[in-house]
């Protein structure tokens, strides 16, 4: 390469990677090991062993445009196979981490999502935001009577009103979660859509052909969404492999529940509006036991808190043995989604046992663990769902016919 | 002392199953006329007690026909005041067959072996040790800065009375203007406070060192035991400064006017000052300079904000340093990835050291090291490891290519080649430049001996003016016996590497005193006591042994007779080797002894096949090589006879005439390899050795000898493999040639 690079490294950058679980990246001495054992190093490309010491000299602005960062999928063989122990595969957790901060949008709350100390706001917002509309929406703390919480479950939870077309507790439900989940997909959007650039521009040149929408949807995006669903790359990984195990039923159980949430939505909320007044309490209420659909939501349950656990018993023992730094940024995911699974299936299960006092207290925690799930995705580990999916469509478009040539045929 | 003889031939070891012993032992007992025993077991008790019991009744000179004399030592030594010869017929007779040996070669191999054995226990005396009037014992060390300090105590803690001369006012040296110094204990990850001031206290308070500061040495005249020093103050000249060598050439000049004489005003070398100091031996712990770096231009050494380390230590040293520096380990630049000369490893780890300072200094500080090489050996890789894992710490191996001096005083550096796999663009406060350390010995005598052969070492630009000590074979001598050199004179070294080396001299300079006192050799011929005589009457004063002396040992009056110093002496007999009137030899090693041995073979006149080849071997690492080869069964030409010498320094071309004229086809010379990675125990005599021979050529051919009968090798210790191919490939081509036409004469 002629163009010199003019360097000027970023000491914040290289502290926040210290204190992120990248504590060791100034250790790597670049034997290059890493680069030896890592499936996605290619020729004429060592990862991650370039990555190191961009981030030991503190060049921020490479790394959250290199998409191999987010390609890697810390399977554990560099940090296992290092040396010197510079933890390469936790130096690029910590990258990551850096790199949804900065992509996040609006910065402000990136921010707050970024480390420990912004999590009792985190966790503050839904609880006041919630707790608010259940008082004002309940008239002040309305817990139902044994009977009919056996009737309607949490139906009532934001209280009822005769209006026929909506119910109140739909009403609020979606109050709180639409404008919620919207925001997180604006999030991510404008935060992909940074990054893209960020890559593109690394890639130097200028582009005469750029992808249709469809085209970026078929060629690129389409393909990286199966590739994920199908684990391949989680196969290849080497020491961490059993980390699948634990990966793939909680992609599988966040699918379920989707499914279990959409239906839900359609049979309570559409379908029982057009059908007779017996079906219509069938439809109205908790889902029997019996129904399929309540079974695979179950199953769901089960398969998210134990894909989940084995995620957190994995990660625990790597600290142990492999002395991986624990950090916020990993703790956060696992415990989050270990609540979502706890208080709902706690407040599930404590409802059929008919105490409404602590069922309500669970499935209010329930609310707040979904709210945060949802808003924070963007900016916490959970913003790979959408990073790590628009990299690997990255990939596919660095080498795909709309860049090759202009970067000389590699 | 009247000798009275008796041989031993041991039938061990395969001895008695390659030679006809009755017959050899006839040759010993008829042809040499000498008792000849055998034995099945020499080296057992019984066999040691059977040659005891005669020299118990009276035998003082024991021929032993058996093993290598390089093994068995202690057991074939029956005192001091008894001659022990060895025929090496194990190693070199029987072990060393070739597959297809005819046995009647064998014998005569052997026969010569016994033959040559029993005639240099003829010719051989015990020598008497040399003994200086009175051995002083007091040990001068030279430069009173880590080295010096560290010699001078280690010294006086084992006993001797120690002078420091300093040159500066204070003690110190170089450590006084440093900041902080390199860890020197675990976790090795720490700069550590200066200990310089705690040295120099150890020192001082010391009960057996003087110290002597504003002072220089103008003069060190003698030799071990007894060398004269002449002290001076710091910067002045003296009538007493060690004059220059002037060489024939040179006196010619000046006599013509051609040239001034360097060494007006001073008194000449051999004159003796009452008022000198006695010291037994000398450490030299002089240091070193700074280098200078104003060539690398592109680097911009006239910039004001462009240092040395050595200048950036003192800044450090003196206040704050600036946030961004750049410290550039290689000059870089188009032609190559040499670091900076006179380098070593230590300027990797002085920038290690003064990226510190700049991270200290500053909040936001950053310090990038431009390296072709990083070199931090031992513990102080963990060094390396903490400064690394410091933030603004940046390494990368990088060529730099430039740097610019920018309108504001800052600095541009661009390198290429880097870890980054692209070229870079620094902007920086200061760049800071890995200048050298470069020995005090490189321009200045230094040691400013009153010696013939100058005041200085020899031949330093064979080692980029370093006081050459040939590391590996012996770390500590100089070619100045009594003299030895440590710290930065050596090479360029840190602290803990210094301390460590300068404990060294000072035994070693201990050592030399010791040996004095008993009249024996210093390394690498420890304990030899024997040493040359000069037989003055028959003296020409050609030169050639004060001029040949590796080791400056011979002075000379005005007409050019030498004036020995035996202290000085390793005892290797280059002056032996050297002398036309062949009036220098040892009791136990001459001109005559060898001559004799080698007229000693037997040279068949009448058979066409059975060529004689004497092989002057090199004691210290050819013959031990050659004994290796047969030790592996290696089979060895049965025509050539080895004969072991001190060093092929000591080879007399007398001994070549004597060979040739004897009837022998051909005779070669094994010795070190010489050179700039010269082998050589005695550091010149096989250089020299190669001289004498490309001269005897011209004789032999005058003769009407070929030149070829005569080769010069060289050898390594490790070469036995290659050994016997040598010896052989030099057979064939003499017996290509034919027979030695003197043959019978």
């Amino acid at each position: 390469m002629s163009v010199s690079m003019r360097v000027e490294p970023d000491l914040d950058f290289i502290k926040y990677l210290k204190s992120a679980g990248g504590d060791s990246v100034k250790k790597c001495y670049q034997c290059a090991t890493c680069s030896v054992v890592c499936p996605l190093s290619a020729d004429g490309k060592p990862f991650p062993r370039k990555e190191m010491i961009w981030a030991q000299w503190g060049l921020k602005d490479r790394l959250i445009a290199d998409p191999d960062v987010l390609l890697c999928h810390q399977c554990g063989d560099c940090t296992a196979n290092c040396p010197r122990g510079a933890k390469p595969g936790d130096v690029l957790g910590a990258i990551r981490a850096y790199a949804y901060t900065c992509y996040g949008f609006p910065q402000g709350l990136a921010k707050m999502c970024s480390s420990g100390k912004g999590l009792p706001m985190m966790i503050l917002i839904p609880v006041v935001l919630i707790g608010v509309l259940f008082a004002l929406a309940n008239g002040g703390m309305h817990l139902p009577s044994v009977e009919e919480f056996k009737e309607v479950g949490f139906g009532h939870f934001f209280g009822h009103w005769d209006f026929f077309w909506l119910t109140k507790n739909v009403f609020f439900i979606d109050l709180i979660f639409v404008p919620a989940f919207l925001f997180a997909a604006f999030a991510s959007f404008k935060g992909a859509k940074a990054m893209w650039d960020k890559m593109s521009e690394s890639l130097g040149g200028n582009r005469e052909f750029r992808p249709s929408v469809v085209q970026f949807v078929v060629e690129f995006l389409a393909p990286a969404v199966v590739e994920t669903l199908q684990h391949k790359r989680f196969n290849q990984c080497g020491t961490n492999q059993n980390r699948v195990k634990g990966h793939l039923p909680l992609v599988l159980a966040f699918l379920a529940l989707l499914f279990v949430t959409g239906y839900s939505f359609l049979s309570k909320d559409v379908v029982s509006l057009f059908v007779g007044e017996e079906l219509r309490a069938y439809l109205h209420g908790p889902i029997p036991m019996a129904n399929p659909v309540k079974l695979l939501a179950n199953i769901g349950a089960i398969a998210l808190i134990i894909g989940v656990g084995i995620l957190w018993a994995n990660r625990s023992q790597a600290e142990e043995e492999q002395g991986t730094t624990a950090t916020f940024y990993d703790w956060f995911l696992i415990g989050e989604i270990m609540a979502v699974g706890i208080t709902g299936l706690g407040a599930e299960l404590i409802r059929l046992l008919g105490i409404p006092s602590l069922a309500y207290f669970l499935y209010f925690l329930h609310l707040v663990s979904i709210f945060m799930l949802f808003l924070y995705m963007p900016y916490t580990k959970f913003a790979h769902l959408v990073y790590r999916t628009v990299a690997m469509a990255f990939e596919r478009y660095r080498q795909s016919a709309f860049v090759s040539p202009a970067v000389g045929g590699k | 002392m009247e000798k009275k003889y008796c041989a031993y031939i041991c039938t061990g070891c395969g001895i008695g199953e390659a030679v006809d012993i009755a017959a050899l032992s006839g040759v010993v007992s008829g042809e040499m006329k000498m008792e000849c025993k055998t034995h099945a077991v020499l080296c057992g008790e019984v066999g040691k007690g059977f040659i005891q019991a005669d020299i118990d009744a009276g035998v003082n000179t024991v021929v032993i026909g058996a093993c290598s004399p390089r093994v068995m030592q202690d057991v074939f030594d029956f005192g001091a005041d008894k001659i022990t010869i060895r025929a090496n017929l194990r190693e070199q007779v029987a072990w060393s067959r070739p597959e297809d040996a005819k046995p009647d070669y064998t014998q005569e191999l052997a026969s010569d072996y016994m033959r040559m054995a029993c005639t240099q226990a003829k010719k051989t005396e015990l020598p008497e040790a040399y003994q200086l009037e009175s051995v002083n014992k007091r040990v001068l060390v030279m430069g009173g800065g880590i080295a010096g300090l560290t010699a001078a105590r280690e010294a006086a803690k084992a006993g001797y009375q120690v002078t420091l001369v300093e040159k500066a006012e204070a003690l110190g040296g170089k450590a006084l203007g440093w900041r902080k110094q390199f860890p020197s204990k675990a976790p090795w990850t720490d700069l550590e406070e200066c200990s310089i001031d705690e040295m120099v206290k150890a020192v001082t308070s010391e009960g057996n060192v003087t110290v002597k500061t504003a002072t220089e040495v103008a003069r060190v005249a003698g030799a071990p035991g007894n060398f004269e020093v002449t002290f001076k103050a710091a910067g002045t000249k003296s009538e007493w400064d060690a004059p220059a060598k002037v060489g024939a050439d040179e006196q010619d000049k000046i006599t013509k006017g051609e040239m001034p004489d360097p060494n007006v005003g001073l008194k000449i070398y051999t004159e003796k000052n009452a008022d000198a100091e006695k010291f037994g031996s000398v450490v030299l712990a002089t240091g070193w300079t700074p280098a200078d770096v104003s060539e690398y231009t592109h680097l911009s050494p006239a910039s004001q904000n462009v240092v040395t380390n050595a200048q950036f230590e003192k800044l450090a040293k003196a206040g704050k340093v600036p946030a961004k520096v750049a410290f550039i380990q290689s000059p870089g630049g188009s032609e190559n990835d040499r670091d900076f000369p006179y380098c070593n490893s230590v300027t990797s780890m002085v920038a290690l050291k003064q990226a510190q300072y700049v991270r200290a200094d500053n909040a936001e500080g950053k310090a990038y090291i431009l390296y072709q090489h990083m070199r931090t050996p031992g513990q102080m890789e963990l060094f390396y490891k903490s400064a690394q894992n410091n933030d603004g710490i940046f390494l990368t191996k990088a060529t730099v290519t430039g740097v610019e001096e920018q309108g504001d005083g800052s600095l541009v550096v661009t390198a290429k080649d880097t870890l980054l796999n692209e070229d870079l663009t620094l902007a920086v406060d200061m760049v800071v430049l890995a200048a050298g350390l470069v020995p005090t010995t490189k321009d200045q005598p230094t040691v400013n001996l009153a010696y013939r052969q100058g005041p200085g070492f020899l031949d330093l630009d064979l080692f980029d003016g370093y006081a050459d000590s040939h590391f590996i074979c012996f770390p500590y001598e100089t070619r100045r016996t009594g003299v030895y050199t440590c710290g930065g004179v050596r090479k360029a070294m840190t602290m803990e590497e210094t301390v460590d080396d300068a404990t060294g001299a000072a035994l070693k300079a201990i050592q030399c005193i010791e040996s004095a006192d008993r009249g024996v050799s210093v390394h690498p011929r420890s304990g030899d006591n024997s040493f040359p005589e000069f037989f003055f009457q028959r003296c020409t004063q050609c030169k050639r042994c004060t001029e040949e002396c590796p080791f400056g040992a011979l002075d000379d009056d005005e007409k050019g007779t030498p004036l020995p110093n035996p202290t000085r002496c390793r005892r290797c007999g280059t002056c032996m080797g050297a002398c036309p009137e062949r009036i220098i030899n040892f009791k136990n090693y001459n001109i005559d002894m060898i001559g004799s041995m080698i007229k000693a073979i037997d040279v068949p006149d009448d058979d066409e096949d059975k060529l004689r080849f004497a092989v002057l071997v090199c004691e210290n690492d050819a013959y031990p090589a050659i004994d290796m080869a047969a030790m592996r069964r290696k089979g060895i030409s049965n025509l050539v006879r080895f004969v072991p010498v001190r060093c092929l320094g000591s080879v007399n071309m007398v001994w070549i005439k004597d060979a040739l004229s004897s009837g022998l086809d051909g005779v070669m010379l094994l010795g070190c390899r010489y050179g700039d990675d010269y082998q050589c125990h005695f550091v010149k005599g096989s250089e020299i050795a190669n001289k004498r021979m490309d001269n005897i050529g011209e004789t032999l051919k005058s003769l009407g000898l070929e030149p070829e009968r005569v080769k010069v090798n060289q050898v390594a210790i490790t070469d036995f493999d290659k050994v016997p191919q040598l010896v052989q490939d030099f057979v064939d081509e003499i017996v290509a040639l034919g027979p030695n036409p003197f043959k019978g004469f």
